[in-house]
Protein backbone atom coordinates (compact mmCIF):
# COMPACT_ATOMS: atom_id res chain seq x y z
CA UNK A 1 0.00 0.00 0.00
CA UNK A 2 2.88 2.37 0.80
CA UNK A 3 4.23 1.80 -2.71
CA UNK A 4 0.87 2.41 -4.34
CA UNK A 5 0.38 5.89 -2.87
CA UNK A 6 3.27 7.62 -4.70
CA UNK A 7 2.29 5.92 -7.94
CA UNK A 8 -1.23 7.23 -7.66
CA UNK A 9 0.04 10.68 -6.70
CA UNK A 10 2.28 10.72 -9.76
CA UNK A 11 -0.57 9.55 -11.90
CA UNK A 12 -2.70 12.39 -10.61
CA UNK A 13 -0.16 14.85 -12.01
CA UNK A 14 -0.96 13.78 -15.54
CA UNK A 15 -2.72 16.13 -17.89
CA UNK A 16 -5.54 14.89 -20.07
CA UNK A 17 -5.95 16.72 -23.34
CA UNK A 18 -8.82 14.84 -24.95
CA UNK A 19 -9.59 16.38 -28.31
CA UNK A 20 -8.20 19.77 -27.36
CA UNK A 21 -4.68 21.11 -27.36
CA UNK A 22 -2.35 22.12 -30.11
CA UNK A 23 -2.54 19.99 -33.23
CA UNK A 24 0.87 19.18 -34.73
CA UNK A 25 1.02 19.97 -38.44
CA UNK A 26 1.58 17.09 -40.83
CA UNK A 27 4.29 19.13 -42.54
CA UNK A 28 5.69 22.64 -42.47
CA UNK A 29 7.17 24.34 -45.51
CA UNK A 30 9.27 27.49 -45.42
CA UNK A 31 8.98 29.75 -48.46
CA UNK A 32 10.92 32.85 -49.39
CA UNK A 33 10.50 35.00 -52.46
CA UNK A 34 13.45 36.24 -54.47
CA UNK A 35 13.65 39.29 -56.70
CA UNK A 36 12.26 42.80 -56.41
CA UNK A 37 8.53 42.88 -55.94
CA UNK A 38 8.21 46.49 -57.09
CA UNK A 39 9.80 45.54 -60.39
CA UNK A 40 7.05 43.04 -61.16
CA UNK A 41 4.08 44.61 -59.40
CA UNK A 42 1.04 45.09 -61.62
CA UNK A 43 0.44 48.81 -62.24
CA UNK A 44 -3.22 48.71 -61.23
CA UNK A 45 -2.69 46.75 -58.04
CA UNK A 46 -1.49 48.93 -55.18
CA UNK A 47 -1.47 47.83 -51.53
CA UNK A 48 -0.41 44.29 -52.24
CA UNK A 49 -1.46 41.64 -49.76
CA UNK A 50 0.85 38.79 -50.64
CA UNK A 51 0.07 35.22 -49.65
CA UNK A 52 1.44 31.82 -50.48
CA UNK A 53 -0.99 29.02 -51.30
CA UNK A 54 -0.49 25.30 -51.66
CA UNK A 55 -2.08 24.25 -54.95
CA UNK A 56 -2.36 20.59 -55.88
CA UNK A 57 -2.04 19.64 -59.52
CA UNK A 58 -4.02 17.40 -61.80
CA UNK A 59 -3.34 15.52 -65.01
CA UNK A 60 -4.00 17.59 -68.09
CA UNK A 61 -3.55 16.99 -71.80
CA UNK A 62 -3.67 19.97 -74.16
CA UNK A 63 -5.89 19.91 -77.21
CA UNK A 64 -4.27 19.08 -80.54
CA UNK A 65 -4.61 22.59 -81.96
CA UNK A 66 -2.25 23.84 -79.26
CA UNK A 67 0.70 21.61 -80.06
CA UNK A 68 0.39 20.70 -83.74
CA UNK A 69 2.13 23.01 -86.22
CA UNK A 70 -0.38 25.76 -87.08
CA UNK A 71 -1.69 25.64 -90.63
CA UNK A 72 -1.78 29.43 -91.06
CA UNK A 73 -0.29 32.57 -89.54
CA UNK A 74 -3.74 33.51 -88.28
CA UNK A 75 -4.05 30.21 -86.46
CA UNK A 76 -0.53 30.66 -85.08
CA UNK A 77 -1.64 33.97 -83.61
CA UNK A 78 -4.72 32.31 -82.10
CA UNK A 79 -2.58 29.57 -80.58
CA UNK A 80 -0.16 32.11 -79.17
CA UNK A 81 -2.99 34.04 -77.55
CA UNK A 82 -5.23 31.22 -76.41
CA UNK A 83 -3.05 28.22 -75.64
CA UNK A 84 -1.13 27.77 -72.44
CA UNK A 85 2.20 25.97 -72.22
CA UNK A 86 1.34 22.33 -73.08
CA UNK A 87 3.63 21.26 -70.24
CA UNK A 88 2.28 23.71 -67.70
CA UNK A 89 1.36 22.78 -64.16
CA UNK A 90 -2.44 22.51 -63.98
CA UNK A 91 -4.02 23.37 -60.64
CA UNK A 92 -7.08 21.68 -59.28
CA UNK A 93 -7.35 22.40 -55.54
CA UNK A 94 -6.03 24.87 -53.00
CA UNK A 95 -5.58 23.45 -49.52
CA UNK A 96 -3.40 25.78 -47.47
CA UNK A 97 -2.59 29.45 -47.33
CA UNK A 98 -0.33 31.80 -45.37
CA UNK A 99 0.53 35.50 -45.53
CA UNK A 100 3.93 36.39 -46.87
CA UNK A 101 6.25 39.41 -46.95
CA UNK A 102 8.49 39.68 -50.04
CA UNK A 103 12.02 38.55 -49.27
CA UNK A 104 11.19 37.19 -45.81
CA UNK A 105 10.68 33.53 -44.91
CA UNK A 106 7.09 32.43 -44.39
CA UNK A 107 5.83 29.16 -42.98
CA UNK A 108 3.06 27.17 -44.57
CA UNK A 109 1.71 24.51 -42.25
CA UNK A 110 -0.19 21.54 -43.61
CA UNK A 111 -2.85 19.94 -41.46
CA UNK A 112 -4.37 17.68 -44.09
CA UNK A 113 -3.14 15.12 -46.57
CA UNK A 114 -4.07 15.39 -50.22
CA UNK A 115 -7.29 13.52 -50.83
CA UNK A 116 -7.33 10.36 -52.92
CA UNK A 117 -8.66 12.11 -56.00
CA UNK A 118 -5.55 14.28 -56.10
CA UNK A 119 -3.20 11.31 -56.17
CA UNK A 120 -2.28 9.41 -59.30
CA UNK A 121 -1.75 5.67 -59.06
CA UNK A 122 -3.43 2.92 -57.10
CA UNK A 123 -3.51 2.44 -53.37
CA UNK A 124 -0.20 0.59 -53.39
CA UNK A 125 1.70 3.30 -55.25
CA UNK A 126 0.31 6.77 -55.68
CA UNK A 127 1.61 10.29 -55.66
CA UNK A 128 0.40 13.88 -55.69
CA UNK A 129 2.27 17.04 -56.64
CA UNK A 130 1.67 20.61 -55.57
CA UNK A 131 2.96 24.05 -56.43
CA UNK A 132 3.52 26.89 -53.98
CA UNK A 133 1.83 29.87 -55.56
CA UNK A 134 2.63 33.45 -54.53
CA UNK A 135 -0.34 35.74 -55.07
CA UNK A 136 -1.76 39.10 -54.17
CA UNK A 137 -5.00 38.52 -52.32
CA UNK A 138 -6.85 41.47 -53.81
CA UNK A 139 -10.19 40.76 -52.15
CA UNK A 140 -8.63 40.01 -48.77
CA UNK A 141 -10.43 36.72 -48.22
CA UNK A 142 -7.19 34.84 -47.60
CA UNK A 143 -7.97 32.27 -50.26
CA UNK A 144 -6.53 31.76 -53.70
CA UNK A 145 -9.55 31.25 -55.91
CA UNK A 146 -8.81 29.19 -58.99
CA UNK A 147 -10.02 30.77 -62.20
CA UNK A 148 -11.39 29.51 -65.49
CA UNK A 149 -11.49 30.99 -68.93
CA UNK A 150 -14.58 32.98 -69.83
CA UNK A 151 -17.09 31.25 -72.06
CA UNK A 152 -17.97 33.01 -75.29
CA UNK A 153 -21.59 33.20 -76.50
CA UNK A 154 -22.97 29.95 -77.89
CA UNK A 155 -26.07 29.28 -79.93
CA UNK A 156 -28.93 27.04 -78.91
CA UNK A 157 -31.15 27.24 -75.85
CA UNK A 158 -29.43 24.38 -74.07
CA UNK A 159 -26.10 26.14 -73.82
CA UNK A 160 -27.21 28.93 -71.51
CA UNK A 161 -26.06 32.50 -71.53
CA UNK A 162 -22.38 33.39 -71.96
CA UNK A 163 -20.29 34.03 -68.89
CA UNK A 164 -20.45 37.60 -67.65
CA UNK A 165 -17.47 39.85 -67.95
CA UNK A 166 -14.78 38.77 -65.52
CA UNK A 167 -14.84 40.61 -62.20
CA UNK A 168 -11.84 42.69 -61.22
CA UNK A 169 -9.10 40.20 -60.57
CA UNK A 170 -9.48 38.76 -57.08
CA UNK A 171 -6.01 37.25 -57.07
CA UNK A 172 -2.90 38.26 -58.98
CA UNK A 173 -0.29 35.54 -59.22
CA UNK A 174 3.29 36.75 -58.82
CA UNK A 175 5.14 33.48 -58.83
CA UNK A 176 4.97 29.76 -58.31
CA UNK A 177 7.47 27.13 -57.30
CA UNK A 178 6.16 24.91 -60.09
CA UNK A 179 4.98 26.75 -63.19
CA UNK A 180 5.73 24.27 -65.95
CA UNK A 181 7.80 21.18 -66.64
CA UNK A 182 9.79 23.25 -69.14
CA UNK A 183 11.19 25.41 -66.33
CA UNK A 184 13.20 24.65 -63.20
CA UNK A 185 10.74 23.84 -60.45
CA UNK A 186 10.43 22.87 -56.81
CA UNK A 187 7.31 20.92 -56.08
CA UNK A 188 5.79 19.44 -52.96
CA UNK A 189 5.21 15.73 -53.38
CA UNK A 190 3.14 13.39 -51.31
CA UNK A 191 3.94 9.76 -51.96
CA UNK A 192 2.05 6.81 -50.54
CA UNK A 193 3.26 3.27 -51.04
CA UNK A 194 5.77 2.45 -53.73
CA UNK A 195 6.83 4.84 -56.47
CA UNK A 196 6.03 4.02 -60.08
CA UNK A 197 7.31 6.36 -62.76
CA UNK A 198 4.54 7.73 -64.92
CA UNK A 199 3.78 10.64 -67.21
CA UNK A 200 2.22 12.56 -64.31
CA UNK A 201 4.63 15.50 -64.11
CA UNK A 202 7.52 13.10 -64.73
CA UNK A 203 10.88 13.32 -63.00
CA UNK A 204 12.82 10.76 -65.04
CA UNK A 205 16.51 10.86 -64.15
CA UNK A 206 15.97 12.09 -60.61
CA UNK A 207 15.84 10.05 -57.44
CA UNK A 208 12.72 8.38 -56.14
CA UNK A 209 10.57 10.75 -54.09
CA UNK A 210 10.77 9.90 -50.39
CA UNK A 211 7.60 8.53 -48.74
CA UNK A 212 5.06 11.00 -47.36
CA UNK A 213 5.73 14.71 -47.93
CA UNK A 214 8.90 15.84 -49.68
CA UNK A 215 10.27 18.72 -51.70
CA UNK A 216 11.54 17.82 -55.15
CA UNK A 217 13.58 20.12 -57.35
CA UNK A 218 14.78 19.69 -60.91
CA UNK A 219 15.85 21.79 -63.86
CA UNK A 220 13.06 20.90 -66.30
CA UNK A 221 13.16 19.74 -69.91
CA UNK A 222 12.29 21.31 -73.22
CA UNK A 223 9.11 20.79 -75.21
CA UNK A 224 11.21 19.24 -77.97
CA UNK A 225 12.68 16.76 -75.48
CA UNK A 226 9.18 15.86 -74.36
CA UNK A 227 7.99 15.30 -77.94
CA UNK A 228 11.06 13.19 -78.77
CA UNK A 229 10.68 11.12 -75.61
CA UNK A 230 6.98 10.58 -76.24
CA UNK A 231 7.69 9.46 -79.80
CA UNK A 232 10.27 7.02 -78.42
CA UNK A 233 7.85 5.72 -75.80
CA UNK A 234 9.89 7.00 -72.89
CA UNK A 235 9.77 9.87 -70.43
CA UNK A 236 11.78 13.06 -70.92
CA UNK A 237 14.85 13.13 -68.72
CA UNK A 238 15.88 15.67 -66.14
CA UNK A 239 19.52 16.59 -65.66
CA UNK A 240 20.45 14.56 -62.56
CA UNK A 241 22.75 17.36 -61.43
CA UNK A 242 19.69 19.58 -60.90
CA UNK A 243 17.71 17.04 -58.90
CA UNK A 244 17.18 17.52 -55.17
CA UNK A 245 14.88 15.47 -52.95
CA UNK A 246 14.50 16.50 -49.31
CA UNK A 247 12.09 16.50 -46.44
CA UNK A 248 9.84 19.57 -46.37
CA UNK A 249 11.53 20.96 -43.26
CA UNK A 250 15.04 20.50 -44.63
CA UNK A 251 15.22 23.66 -46.72
CA UNK A 252 13.60 26.91 -47.72
CA UNK A 253 11.76 26.99 -51.03
CA UNK A 254 12.92 29.95 -53.08
CA UNK A 255 10.24 31.32 -55.38
CA UNK A 256 11.24 34.05 -57.86
CA UNK A 257 8.75 36.90 -58.20
CA UNK A 258 7.56 37.34 -61.78
CA UNK A 259 5.12 39.59 -63.64
CA UNK A 260 1.55 38.27 -63.35
CA UNK A 261 1.28 37.91 -67.12
CA UNK A 262 3.98 35.22 -67.03
CA UNK A 263 2.53 33.10 -64.28
CA UNK A 264 -1.23 33.75 -64.28
CA UNK A 265 -1.90 30.22 -65.55
CA UNK A 266 -0.72 28.88 -62.18
CA UNK A 267 -4.26 29.48 -60.90
CA UNK A 268 -6.17 28.46 -64.02
CA UNK A 269 -8.32 25.36 -63.91
CA UNK A 270 -9.01 23.68 -67.24
CA UNK A 271 -12.53 22.96 -68.42
CA UNK A 272 -11.42 19.80 -70.20
CA UNK A 273 -8.40 17.82 -69.08
CA UNK A 274 -8.28 14.98 -71.61
CA UNK A 275 -7.31 16.94 -74.76
CA UNK A 276 -10.82 16.60 -76.16
CA UNK A 277 -12.52 19.60 -77.75
CA UNK A 278 -16.08 20.76 -77.21
CA UNK A 279 -17.38 22.04 -80.56
CA UNK A 280 -19.93 24.78 -80.09
CA UNK A 281 -22.97 25.95 -82.02
CA UNK A 282 -22.40 29.46 -83.39
CA UNK A 283 -24.91 31.98 -82.03
CA UNK A 284 -27.35 33.71 -84.33
CA UNK A 285 -26.26 37.12 -83.11
CA UNK A 286 -22.81 38.17 -84.10
CA UNK A 287 -19.84 37.77 -81.79
CA UNK A 288 -17.61 40.78 -81.29
CA UNK A 289 -14.46 39.35 -82.80
CA UNK A 290 -12.66 42.67 -83.07
CA UNK A 291 -10.57 42.14 -79.94
CA UNK A 292 -10.43 38.37 -80.07
CA UNK A 293 -7.75 36.62 -82.11
CA UNK A 294 -9.56 34.18 -84.37
CA UNK A 295 -8.88 31.99 -87.38
CA UNK A 296 -10.61 29.56 -89.66
CA UNK A 297 -8.99 26.17 -89.60
CA UNK A 298 -9.52 22.54 -90.42
CA UNK A 299 -10.31 20.00 -87.74
CA UNK A 300 -7.04 18.42 -86.54
CA UNK A 301 -6.90 14.68 -86.31
CA UNK A 302 -4.23 12.74 -84.44
CA UNK A 303 -5.17 9.49 -86.15
CA UNK A 304 -7.84 6.97 -85.48
CA UNK A 305 -11.47 7.42 -86.43
CA UNK A 306 -12.29 10.73 -88.15
CA UNK A 307 -14.01 13.19 -85.84
CA UNK A 308 -15.36 15.46 -88.60
CA UNK A 309 -16.61 15.13 -92.17
CA UNK A 310 -13.90 15.84 -94.66
CA UNK A 311 -13.48 19.51 -95.40
CA UNK A 312 -15.12 20.72 -92.21
CA UNK A 313 -13.99 24.20 -91.27
CA UNK A 314 -14.06 25.51 -87.73
CA UNK A 315 -13.80 28.98 -86.33
CA UNK A 316 -11.22 29.04 -83.54
CA UNK A 317 -11.36 32.01 -81.19
CA UNK A 318 -8.76 32.77 -78.54
CA UNK A 319 -9.57 34.22 -75.14
CA UNK A 320 -9.30 37.97 -74.71
CA UNK A 321 -6.05 39.38 -73.32
CA UNK A 322 -7.87 40.50 -70.15
CA UNK A 323 -9.37 37.09 -69.51
CA UNK A 324 -8.07 35.48 -66.32
CA UNK A 325 -7.08 32.34 -68.23
CA UNK A 326 -6.14 31.33 -71.73
CA UNK A 327 -8.50 29.18 -73.77
CA UNK A 328 -9.72 28.40 -77.25
CA UNK A 329 -13.36 28.31 -78.34
CA UNK A 330 -14.30 26.17 -81.34
CA UNK A 331 -17.38 26.95 -83.45
CA UNK A 332 -18.61 24.66 -86.21
CA UNK A 333 -21.61 24.86 -88.54
CA UNK A 334 -22.31 21.20 -87.88
CA UNK A 335 -22.55 19.67 -84.45
CA UNK A 336 -23.55 16.50 -82.68
CA UNK A 337 -25.11 15.65 -79.37
CA UNK A 338 -21.68 14.46 -78.28
CA UNK A 339 -19.88 17.77 -78.59
CA UNK A 340 -16.44 16.20 -78.89
CA UNK A 341 -17.13 14.81 -82.39
CA UNK A 342 -18.70 16.11 -85.55
CA UNK A 343 -19.59 12.70 -86.97
CA UNK A 344 -23.08 11.47 -86.11
CA UNK A 345 -26.16 10.11 -87.85
CA UNK A 346 -28.42 12.97 -86.80
CA UNK A 347 -26.68 16.33 -86.27
CA UNK A 348 -27.72 18.42 -83.32
CA UNK A 349 -27.40 21.43 -85.59
CA UNK A 350 -26.46 21.91 -89.24
CA UNK A 351 -26.07 25.46 -90.47
CA UNK A 352 -24.04 24.54 -93.52
CA UNK A 353 -26.84 25.52 -95.90
CA UNK A 354 -27.73 28.66 -93.92
CA UNK A 355 -24.83 29.93 -91.80
CA UNK A 356 -25.19 32.91 -89.47
CA UNK A 357 -24.71 36.23 -91.23
CA UNK A 358 -21.54 37.02 -89.30
CA UNK A 359 -19.83 33.64 -89.98
CA UNK A 360 -16.37 34.58 -91.21
CA UNK A 361 -15.20 31.21 -92.50
CA UNK A 362 -15.77 29.29 -95.72
CA UNK A 363 -19.02 27.34 -95.73
CA UNK A 364 -18.96 23.67 -96.49
CA UNK A 365 -21.57 22.25 -98.76
CA UNK A 366 -24.43 20.64 -96.90
CA UNK A 367 -24.29 16.88 -96.88
CA UNK A 368 -26.50 15.31 -99.54
CA UNK B 1 -76.41 -25.69 -30.81
CA UNK B 2 -74.36 -28.42 -32.44
CA UNK B 3 -71.49 -25.94 -32.76
CA UNK B 4 -71.78 -24.73 -29.15
CA UNK B 5 -71.20 -28.12 -27.59
CA UNK B 6 -67.54 -28.53 -28.54
CA UNK B 7 -66.82 -24.95 -27.49
CA UNK B 8 -68.30 -25.50 -24.04
CA UNK B 9 -66.44 -28.78 -23.76
CA UNK B 10 -63.20 -27.01 -24.51
CA UNK B 11 -63.86 -24.45 -21.77
CA UNK B 12 -64.58 -27.17 -19.25
CA UNK B 13 -61.31 -28.91 -20.05
CA UNK B 14 -59.44 -25.61 -19.88
CA UNK B 15 -60.88 -24.72 -16.48
CA UNK B 16 -59.99 -28.14 -15.21
CA UNK B 17 -56.37 -27.68 -16.35
CA UNK B 18 -56.17 -24.22 -14.81
CA UNK B 19 -57.33 -25.61 -11.52
CA UNK B 20 -54.14 -27.67 -11.28
CA UNK B 21 -52.07 -24.46 -11.05
CA UNK B 22 -48.62 -23.60 -12.51
CA UNK B 23 -45.44 -25.20 -11.42
CA UNK B 24 -43.59 -22.70 -9.20
CA UNK B 25 -40.15 -21.68 -10.48
CA UNK B 26 -38.87 -21.86 -6.93
CA UNK B 27 -39.66 -25.52 -6.95
CA UNK B 28 -37.51 -26.10 -10.03
CA UNK B 29 -34.56 -23.83 -9.11
CA UNK B 30 -33.97 -23.99 -5.43
CA UNK B 31 -31.99 -21.13 -3.93
CA UNK B 32 -29.97 -20.94 -0.76
CA UNK B 33 -30.18 -18.09 1.69
CA UNK B 34 -27.12 -15.94 1.11
CA UNK B 35 -24.33 -15.25 3.56
CA UNK B 36 -22.62 -11.94 4.32
CA UNK B 37 -20.23 -12.13 1.35
CA UNK B 38 -21.14 -11.44 -2.28
CA UNK B 39 -18.71 -11.50 -5.17
CA UNK B 40 -19.90 -10.23 -8.52
CA UNK B 41 -18.56 -9.46 -11.96
CA UNK B 42 -19.87 -8.51 -15.36
CA UNK B 43 -19.88 -6.25 -18.33
CA UNK B 44 -19.73 -2.50 -17.81
CA UNK B 45 -21.04 0.23 -20.08
CA UNK B 46 -20.94 3.92 -19.50
CA UNK B 47 -19.96 7.37 -20.45
CA UNK B 48 -16.20 7.95 -20.44
CA UNK B 49 -14.90 9.63 -17.32
CA UNK B 50 -13.00 12.39 -19.07
CA UNK B 51 -13.93 12.30 -22.75
CA UNK B 52 -16.74 14.59 -23.83
CA UNK B 53 -18.33 11.90 -25.99
CA UNK B 54 -18.28 8.18 -26.62
CA UNK B 55 -19.31 4.94 -24.98
CA UNK B 56 -16.94 3.10 -22.69
CA UNK B 57 -17.10 -0.66 -22.57
CA UNK B 58 -15.29 -3.08 -20.34
CA UNK B 59 -15.50 -5.35 -17.36
CA UNK B 60 -16.01 -4.80 -13.68
CA UNK B 61 -16.55 -6.56 -10.43
CA UNK B 62 -16.66 -6.18 -6.70
CA UNK B 63 -16.93 -7.70 -3.29
CA UNK B 64 -19.67 -6.83 -0.82
CA UNK B 65 -19.67 -7.64 2.87
CA UNK B 66 -22.27 -7.46 5.59
CA UNK B 67 -25.86 -8.36 6.22
CA UNK B 68 -28.99 -6.62 5.05
CA UNK B 69 -29.91 -3.83 4.98
CA UNK B 70 -26.54 -2.04 5.13
CA UNK B 71 -23.49 -3.44 3.41
CA UNK B 72 -20.11 -2.19 2.28
CA UNK B 73 -17.57 -3.29 -0.26
CA UNK B 74 -14.95 -2.50 -2.84
CA UNK B 75 -15.34 -2.41 -6.60
CA UNK B 76 -13.13 -2.09 -9.65
CA UNK B 77 -13.88 -1.71 -13.34
CA UNK B 78 -11.83 -1.27 -16.45
CA UNK B 79 -13.47 0.35 -19.44
CA UNK B 80 -12.17 1.85 -22.62
CA UNK B 81 -13.48 4.16 -25.31
CA UNK B 82 -12.00 5.42 -28.57
CA UNK B 83 -13.32 8.47 -30.37
CA UNK B 84 -11.99 10.51 -33.27
CA UNK B 85 -11.97 14.01 -34.62
CA UNK B 86 -10.31 15.26 -37.80
CA UNK B 87 -7.11 15.83 -35.84
CA UNK B 88 -7.02 13.13 -33.17
CA UNK B 89 -7.94 9.56 -32.42
CA UNK B 90 -8.22 9.51 -28.63
CA UNK B 91 -8.46 6.36 -26.51
CA UNK B 92 -9.33 6.61 -22.84
CA UNK B 93 -8.94 3.60 -20.62
CA UNK B 94 -10.51 4.12 -17.21
CA UNK B 95 -9.66 2.05 -14.17
CA UNK B 96 -12.43 2.80 -11.71
CA UNK B 97 -11.68 2.02 -8.05
CA UNK B 98 -14.44 2.54 -5.52
CA UNK B 99 -15.29 1.91 -1.91
CA UNK B 100 -19.00 1.34 -1.68
CA UNK B 101 -21.77 1.43 0.84
CA UNK B 102 -25.20 0.11 0.02
CA UNK B 103 -28.66 -0.22 1.43
CA UNK B 104 -30.42 -3.39 0.35
CA UNK B 105 -33.81 -4.96 0.72
CA UNK B 106 -34.56 -8.58 -0.12
CA UNK B 107 -37.99 -9.64 -1.40
CA UNK B 108 -38.37 -13.31 -2.30
CA UNK B 109 -35.78 -14.09 -4.94
CA UNK B 110 -35.15 -10.43 -5.55
CA UNK B 111 -32.80 -8.01 -3.96
CA UNK B 112 -33.14 -4.25 -4.45
CA UNK B 113 -30.74 -1.62 -3.28
CA UNK B 114 -28.97 1.67 -3.67
CA UNK B 115 -25.18 1.71 -3.80
CA UNK B 116 -22.98 4.74 -3.29
CA UNK B 117 -19.38 4.43 -4.40
CA UNK B 118 -16.55 6.87 -3.95
CA UNK B 119 -12.92 6.70 -4.94
CA UNK B 120 -10.80 7.48 -7.92
CA UNK B 121 -10.59 6.74 -11.60
CA UNK B 122 -7.18 6.25 -13.15
CA UNK B 123 -7.49 7.48 -16.73
CA UNK B 124 -4.94 6.52 -19.34
CA UNK B 125 -5.15 8.71 -22.39
CA UNK B 126 -3.60 7.77 -25.73
CA UNK B 127 -3.80 10.29 -28.55
CA UNK B 128 -2.87 9.46 -32.13
CA UNK B 129 -2.59 12.26 -34.68
CA UNK B 130 -5.06 11.50 -37.44
CA UNK B 131 -3.26 10.72 -40.72
CA UNK B 132 0.04 11.15 -38.86
CA UNK B 133 1.40 7.77 -39.86
CA UNK B 134 0.62 8.40 -43.54
CA UNK B 135 2.35 11.76 -43.27
CA UNK B 136 5.44 10.19 -41.70
CA UNK B 137 5.13 11.84 -38.30
CA UNK B 138 7.05 10.28 -35.45
CA UNK B 139 7.46 10.70 -31.71
CA UNK B 140 5.22 13.05 -29.80
CA UNK B 141 3.99 14.63 -33.03
CA UNK B 142 2.41 11.30 -33.85
CA UNK B 143 1.32 9.91 -30.50
CA UNK B 144 1.09 11.07 -26.90
CA UNK B 145 -0.04 9.32 -23.78
CA UNK B 146 -0.67 10.39 -20.21
CA UNK B 147 -2.20 9.25 -16.96
CA UNK B 148 -4.43 11.10 -14.56
CA UNK B 149 -6.13 10.04 -11.36
CA UNK B 150 -9.39 11.86 -10.86
CA UNK B 151 -11.71 11.69 -7.84
CA UNK B 152 -15.07 10.20 -8.72
CA UNK B 153 -18.31 8.93 -7.18
CA UNK B 154 -21.20 6.81 -8.43
CA UNK B 155 -24.77 6.37 -7.24
CA UNK B 156 -26.31 3.20 -8.59
CA UNK B 157 -29.54 1.31 -8.29
CA UNK B 158 -28.79 -2.38 -7.86
CA UNK B 159 -31.10 -5.25 -8.65
CA UNK B 160 -30.21 -8.85 -7.94
CA UNK B 161 -32.23 -11.94 -8.72
CA UNK B 162 -31.42 -15.29 -7.14
CA UNK B 163 -31.36 -17.72 -10.02
CA UNK B 164 -30.14 -20.98 -8.64
CA UNK B 165 -28.16 -22.04 -5.61
CA UNK B 166 -25.76 -19.26 -4.62
CA UNK B 167 -25.88 -17.58 -8.05
CA UNK B 168 -27.57 -14.29 -8.81
CA UNK B 169 -28.12 -12.21 -11.87
CA UNK B 170 -27.23 -8.63 -10.99
CA UNK B 171 -27.83 -5.36 -12.78
CA UNK B 172 -26.88 -1.91 -11.70
CA UNK B 173 -26.75 1.55 -13.12
CA UNK B 174 -26.87 5.21 -12.30
CA UNK B 175 -25.20 8.56 -12.49
CA UNK B 176 -21.53 9.15 -11.94
CA UNK B 177 -19.49 12.24 -11.25
CA UNK B 178 -15.79 12.94 -11.61
CA UNK B 179 -13.59 15.97 -11.09
CA UNK B 180 -11.51 16.41 -14.24
CA UNK B 181 -9.09 19.33 -14.26
CA UNK B 182 -11.14 20.96 -11.52
CA UNK B 183 -14.41 20.69 -13.42
CA UNK B 184 -17.24 18.37 -12.48
CA UNK B 185 -17.87 15.90 -15.25
CA UNK B 186 -21.19 14.09 -15.08
CA UNK B 187 -21.65 10.72 -16.71
CA UNK B 188 -23.43 7.44 -16.19
CA UNK B 189 -22.48 3.83 -15.72
CA UNK B 190 -24.27 0.50 -15.95
CA UNK B 191 -23.31 -3.08 -15.32
CA UNK B 192 -24.85 -6.47 -15.92
CA UNK B 193 -23.33 -9.65 -14.61
CA UNK B 194 -23.50 -12.51 -12.18
CA UNK B 195 -22.90 -12.70 -8.47
CA UNK B 196 -21.95 -15.47 -6.15
CA UNK B 197 -23.30 -15.39 -2.61
CA UNK B 198 -22.12 -18.42 -0.67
Amino acid sequence: MKRLVPILLLAACGDLSGFSGEVPPLATITIQTTGDFEAVRAPNAPDANLHVALVWGTQWLPEATCFLPPESPELAAVVAAGCRNPLAFTPTRVTADAPLVPGEPASLTLFDLPSADLMVGDVTARIAYASLVIYDDRDGDGVLRLARSRRLPTGGPEMGPPDPDPPPSSSLVYGASFVAMTEPDTRLAFREGAFVESGFYPRHGCGTPPPAFSLLSAGGFSFADAVAATAAGTLPSEDPATCVETAPEARTVQVPLRPPAEVREARCEQRREDSSVRYRRPPTDSIDLANLPHACASIPNLGGDPIAPEGTIQLVVASAPDDPCRALTHYTLLGCDDRSTLVCDVPEWDYRSEPPAWWPCPVQAAAR
Amino acid sequence: MNRLVPVLATLVVARAAAAEGPTAASDSFAIRPGGPLTVDGGLVLGFPTALPTGLSRGIGGGVTFGACPLRWGVRAAWVTATESTRAWEVTHSDLRLRITGSAQHDVGRGSFGIRLGAGGTLVHESRLRAQGMRAGLTGSDLETSSFAMVPAADLEAVIGVHVVGPWLLVMSGGPSMALVDGDAHASWTAEIGVAWQP
